[in-house]
């Protein structure tokens, strides 16, 4: 596999991103260091639910046009999204020790996100059980439409329960709440990781076909 | 302001060792399909 532009591009967005955040954005006052932890997490979890929301746009798709290839996408997406969410699920917990005091607590933000994990494997897994193709494109395209029903409850979860996790500050109706420097950096990082999560997508698909082009007719159980 | 830097060293490590452990896989998977497609270049 060589690597293409768009890999390229996105492999030196994250690096830009890792510099600004580390070199030349200010430590928060109040939380000190941890805080540049925030420039990682938030853009995953950003990620992550695109690549859910992707998988529950195409399966649909599948589901009424019968298309192969969007059964491709989809499980490419879930895929790529379980990396991202991995991602949120252990940076949370990095951040949320020195700050909360625990690693983990068992509220409804963070309760949930466990569970969208929990799905997306699930789905994964699913897919190399089921030998017959059609049936797990199927399978798959139910799961995986069901999973992104969570999505909207994970992001309105800070608002409808108590919760230790902070509301929003940057994705809300009213403007963003945080200085300059830091929001600049947010913002790279949310472009920056969007680009990796593009780059991954098209490296995954485009082994899915390489994948399904060397067995036509059989299953895919090793995958 | 607290000294928690073991923490923020730590997440930025994880983080950047799940994309490139990820990565490596993909190539890896990418790799042995590709061996199974004889006289097909990429």
């Amino acid at each position: 596999m060589k690597p293409t532009p768009l890999t390229i591009a996105a492999v030196i967005a994250v690096v830009v991103t890792y510099i600004r955040a580390i070199f030349f954005t200010p430590y928060e006052a109040v939380q000190g260091p941890v805080q540049k932890i925030f420039y990682l997490h938030a853009p995953a979890a950003w990620v992550a639910f695109m690549a859910f929301g992707l998988v529950a746009i195409a399966s649909c798709l599948y589901l009424w046009l019968r298309e192969d290839r969007l059964d491709r996408i989809a499980e490419s997406s879930a895929e790529v999204g379980v990396v991202f969410t991995t991602v949120v699920l252990t940076t949370g917990p990095l951040w949320g020790r020195p700050v909360w005091g625990a690693y983990w607590t068992w509220d409804a933000r963070l309760t949930l996100t466990l569970f969208l994990w929990f799905i997306y494997v699930a789905y994964l897994v699913m897919r190399s059980a089921l030998p017959d193709r059609a049936m797990r494109a199927r399978y798959s395209a139910v799961l995986g439409i069901l999973g992104a029903l969570l999505i909207p409850f994970i992001h309105l979860s800070v608002y409808l329960f108590r919760t230790l996790h902070p509301r929003p500050i940057v994705m809300k109706p009213s403007a963003p709440s945080l200085p300059g420097e830091m929001l600049t950096t947010l913002f790279l990082a949310f472009a920056s990781f969007t680009l990796l999560y593009v780059a991954l997508l098209r490296a995954r698909y485009r082994y899915a076909v390489t994948r399904d082009g060397a067995n036509p007719a059989e299953d895919h159980r090793a995958r | 302001m607290p000294d928690n830097s073991f923490y923020y060293h730590t997440g930025y490590a994880v983080a950047t060792g799940i994309y490139v452990v990820y990565a490596i896989l993909l190539i890896v998977r990418w790799n042995r399909v590709k061996a199974r497609l004889p006289g097909k270049d990429e």
